[in-house]
């Protein structure tokens, strides 16, 4: 485990941000109803102040995504980054007023322990660190 | 259709975001797994210079506004179970244009992600 720390901080680090932008983009999108593929809506999405938020969390995420993918492999890191699901069904309910109904809670132990599997695939398949090669610590 | 709202509009931006986010994806694994890279300022500056990274930010760009449109027109937490999908196409066309392993539990992980966004696009 190498670079345990790195991923570890990568991944919280991320996950804050990814909850951060589905958030914001769910203010926005509410606050720029209905829905039109014209400059109108494009203008109610960025007259709002929600936007702006879902913009900072996509630019820190990003940048904490590229620097994590230089050494994981896409697939999992990208499966790690989206326990987001659970901070934001959390707090869906707290700032939406949504209901968990038994569906979701179905859906989403099902979609979690999926993640979890390829979370599993990762370590287990993983080749052992080609022993520190230019890294003498 | 269910009651719960899920219009073809709602599946539309649904297969949008699915398309724009695994080319995205796609797009800056090809950008940042590329070895001649380098490291630090230099490793932005030839991805900058290479057309991957702004294919990525292109999609993503794109990806961003039909998701706002999409999470506006559904709840958030029934939004971000559906949007799971991008985990397994993602991975399966990293096993095709980057030869990535698909194990036997990284198949069990992809049925299960799957049937659990089935569950929730079925049912609501």
């Amino acid at each position: 485990m190498k670079h345990g720390w790195f991923y570890l901080i990568g991944f919280a680090l991320l996950m804050s941000f990814d909850t951060l932008a589905q958030i914001s983009f769910k203010y926005a999108g509410d606050h720029a109803l209905p829905v039109s593929a014209d400059i109108a809506w494009l203008l109610r999405v960025f007259g709002a102040p929600w936007i702006y938020g879902a913009i900072i969390g996509y630019i820190g995420s990003f940048f904490t995504w590229m620097s994590l993918l230089k050494y994981a492999p896409i697939g999992p890191a990208f499966a790690a980054s989206h326990l987001e699901v659970v901070s934001v069904m959390l707090l869906s309910v707290w700032l939406f007023n949504e209901h968990l109904t038994p569906v979701r809670l179905i859906g989403a132990a099902l979609i979690i322990a999926g993640i979890v599997c390829l979370g599993f695939a990762e370590s287990r398949e993983a080749p052992a660190e080609p022993a520190a090669d230019a890294d003498p610590a | 259709m269910p009651t719960g709202g899920i219009s073809p509009l709602v599946i539309l931006l649904w297969v949008l975001n699915v398309m724009f986010d695994t080319t995205g994806q796609l797009a800056f694994k090809a950008a940042a797994g590329d070895d001649r890279a380098g490291d630090g300022v230099a490793r932005w500056k030839y991805m900058a210079s290479r057309p991957w990274l702004w294919l990525g930010i292109g999609c993503y760009i794109f990806e961003f506004l039909v998701w706002i449109a999409f999470l506006s027109l559904i709840p958030l937490s029934e939004g971000v179970l559906l949007g799971s999908i991008n985990i397994v196409a993602i991975m399966i066309a990293g096993r095709f244009l980057f030869a990535e392993k698909l194990t036997r539990l990284r198949v069990i992980g992809i049925a299960l992600v799957t049937l659990g966004v089935a569950v929730v696009g079925f049912a609501e």
